[in-house]
């Protein structure tokens, strides 16, 4: 499989629950077949509120990051203020779109609360079409299989703790189908007050 | 820098050379419609967006808007009908600022096509552009190279043929506006029912001259999803957790305390 | 009925086959494959350049068919007999397509045979080495030894060479006079006798712990654990070879099966126990 987003290998999703968003991630980094390492997180901390998933190549994966780092850096001494969900999501679409005719080969997710901490997520694809969803987003080489998961397990209104349940199984079924994912797992759920993050206890084949 | 960077273009270019393929952006397999009646226009998208044989987004909007008055469907790239169309409308209302004058139809294609050109049809954008101006109601068309067309009805997508019969078969001049409205939501039903890269819901636009355009998002909702009868809610706890991390927020809250008269100077 | 025995017939053979048998025909020797199921071939001019183009994903990413690959299998004699240890993921490109599938097939109560590259084609004609190897039980009043089996397999598959078959397996028996025998084919026509091999898209990873514990003189308990542990590193480092680890044991009685061990359950087993895997987190 010579498609350069499938090189590495890895997924995300992000899921909506009752004043929470929970979004989740594998650690596989692999070159083709072989695994290289197991500790390759794919969400990054925008701010308190604010996540964001980045599966596809791993190269372009790191350079983003870097580079909403920094812009998300410049938005926030020239704004003093912390970033809105909403806002961040036309920023990277618009970084992304930028490179419409040689894009980045990934697919970003974001997940997060608003100023009035209701939740929001959305993904996209690798030239920055937003896809807002009011349930999930998913993404990476088990996208097709988080899709399926999804669909089923998926209801609305969870409270932190069930949301966790449900994208974590989610996941994890999904990247059991998937032979370039998993090696491991993370989850975040952004709740109002709190940010917990836990590693998942998975299959390591 | 604005505009596009083509930095990774001569990467990709290496990439495809050396047999890596492109990724696959999420296209509007779509019906779109637009349809005058007496008095006003109307345009009419479907709500599915698709990669591939997957449905990226069961409820995505296709209608956007370029000026108050001035709406346009799209179909073709998703991502290229999104951009292009903020892009027409920021230079719309740039235009109409410096004219003074509201912005025409006609103004709008006429960007459209001409920054459409420019890309030679790599901007996958196939957009039915509507609204109402100092001239009255007009609806147009625009494809991705750069042509387009004027008509009374128009379907554009991959379910324009199952719209452009249902088009072709109940289109009379002079219609009413509920006349018109039922045409072009039936004709997009007949998108979503018959064309596979068509699906969900209805959005419509109304713009009737003289009024405030309205916009009835999800205006017919033929693909209800039926509840399940059963919960797949997993016990707390299910999920082996080797380790957990909790984050507190610092919740700032801003209040404003008004000064008074004495409290600062202010340089005058 | 007509079609099942046509089978057997002489008269239903495809070309390709008339040309084989046509060029053997002037030694008027017994025709060894007269059992030997005949495949149909495409109607076109290239079948072999015909099949390549839609099922070889290694030349053609875009090929319609995927063929299931992806193991990891290895076999080793030593002191007390053979140990045969297997994974049992199958996948489809990137697509998981099964974790249970049993890569050893018991050719019969002596035999094992391994199962790489096409599960279709192993299966198929490792069940056919079977039916070849009661015949000679048949025709010689005495068990066919593990040299001939495989060649009998080697043979079959060097004919159908070019033609598409992908097969890497080992064919494990033990008799009398030759004792614990493993041999290794593959759909090159590659036939090698050996103490130890390690086959498929995992080999490397099994090798590496295969070759730093193995000795000859291995307690039974050892052998089956080192066999088991080799093919799990392999499963942990290789994306297409994961699911479960079967074990078989192979000595002058014949085989005995040692079990399936969940992967998933092994590894924190091992991890835990030998505190190896220390690049895994938990």
């Amino acid at each position: 499989m010579s498609d350069p987003s499938s090189i590495n290998g890895g997924s995300a999703l992000a899921m909506v629950g009752k004043d929470c968003v929970a979004i989740a991630c594998d650690l596989r980094l692999g070159s083709q077949s072989l695994g290289l390492a197991n500790n390759f997180e794919k969400i990054f901390k925008i701010n308190d509120k604010v996540m964001m998933g980045l599966t596809g190549l791993a190269s372009d994966v790191t350079t983003l990051h870097e580079l909403f780092r920094f812009k998300n850096n410049l938005y926030e001494l020239r704004e003093e203020r912390k970033i809105e969900p909403s806002t961040f999501a036309n920023l990277v679409s618009s970084t992304l779109y930028e490179k419409r005719f040689g894009p980045w080969f990934t697919g970003p997710l974001v997940a997060g609360l608003d100023k009035h901490n209701k939740p929001f997520i959305c993904g996209f694809d690798s030239i920055g079409c937003i896809d807002y969803a009011k349930d999930f987003v998913v993404s990476g080489t088990a996208s097709d299989q988080l899709y399926g998961m999804c669909e089923g397990l998926y209801q609305p209104n969870l409270e932190p703790e069930d949301l966790f349940e449900t994208i974590s199984q989610s996941l994890l079924n999904a990247v059991d189908r998937d032979t370039l994912s998993g090696w491991g797992a993370i989850v975040y759920i952004i709740t109002k007050d709190k940010v917990i993050k836990k590693v998942l206890r998975t299959r390591q084949d | 820098m604005a505009g596009l960077s083509f930095d990774n273009f001569q990467r990709n270019k290496f990439l495809v050379s050396k047999g890596f393929g492109q990724p696959m952006a999420t296209s509007t397999g779509t019906t779109i419609v637009g349809c005058k009646f007496n008095g006003g226009v109307i345009i009419a998208a479907d709500t599915r967006a698709t990669a591939g044989s997957i449905v990226a987004d069961k409820n995505c909007e296709k209608l956007h808007r370029l000026s108050p008055k001035i709406w346009c469907a799209g179909a073709g790239t998703a991502a290229d009908t999104e951009m292009v169309t903020q892009l027409i409308a920021s230079n719309l209302e740039l235009h109409s600022l410096s004219q003074r004058r509201q912005p025409r139809v006609i103004t709008a294609l006429t960007l459209l096509k001409q920054h459409l050109f420019k890309y030679q049809g790599h901007l996958g954008a196939y957009l039915i552009v509507a609204g109402n101006d100092p001239t009255g109601a007009h609806l147009m068309s625009v494809q991705a190279h750069g042509s387009t067309d004027i008509g009374e009805y128009q379907s554009l997508g991959s379910g324009s043929l199952a719209a452009m019969a249902v088009l072709e078969t109940g289109w009379k001049p002079n219609m009413t506006k509920e006349e018109a409205m039922k045409l072009c939501a039936d004709a997009i039903e007949s998108g979503i029912w018959n064309d596979l890269g068509s699906g969900s819901n209805v959005d419509l636009c109304v713009m009737e001259v003289g009024k405030d355009a309205e916009l009835h998002r999800n205006y017919l909702t033929p693909n209800v999803r039926s509840e399940k009868l059963k919960s797949y809610k997993f016990d707390r706890g299910t999920t082996a957790v080797l380790r957990s991390s909790i984050h507190d927020v610092l919740d700032v809250e801003e209040t404003v305390i008004t000064f008074g008269n004495d409290a600062m100077e202010v340089d005058a | 009925m007509n079609t099942i025995a046509s089978q057997f017939n002489n008269n239903n053979r495809n070309h390709v086959h008339h040309e084989i048998n046509e060029s053997n025909g002037g030694y008027g020797g017994v025709d060894k494959l007269e059992l030997t199921p005949t495949m149909t071939l495409p109607p076109i001019s290239q079948p072999t350049d015909f099949l390549r183009a839609h099922t070889d994903d290694a030349t053609n990413p875009d090929c319609k068919i995927k063929i299931a690959h992806g193991t990891t299998t290895l076999a080793f004699r030593y002191k007390k007999g053979i140990v045969i240890a297997v994974d049992s993921r199958a996948s489809q490109g990137n697509w998981t397509a099964s974790q249970t599938v049993h890569k050893v097939i018991r050719i019969n109560p002596m035999l094992l045979g391994t199962m790489a590259g096409g599960a279709a084609d192993c299966q198929y004609w490792e069940t056919w080495l079977g039916t070849q190897c009661r015949l000679h039980e048949l025709r010689e009043k005495e068990r066919i030894s593990v040299a001939a089996a495989s060649k009998i397999l080697s043979n079959l598959i060097y004919e159908y060479k070019g033609m598409g078959l992908s097969m890497g397996t080992m064919i494990c028996g033990f008799t009398k006079k030759e004792g614990p025998t493993v041999y290794y084919v593959d759909s090159d026509g590659t036939r090698l006798k050996g103490d130890l091999f390690c086959v498929g898209s995992g080999q490397t990873f099994a090798y590496g712990v295969l070759d730093s514990e193995y000795k000859w003189d291995l307690t039974e308990e050892e052998a089956l654990y080192l066999g088991k542990r080799s093919i799990l590193a392999a499963a942990h480092r290789d994306a297409y070879s994961g699911g479960t680890v079967n074990l078989y044991h192979i000595t002058e009685e014949g085989w005995t099966y040692h079990g399936n061990y969940d992967v998933g359950d092994l590894f924190w087993e091992v991890k835990s126990q030998e505190k190896s895997f220390n690049n895994v987190d938990g």
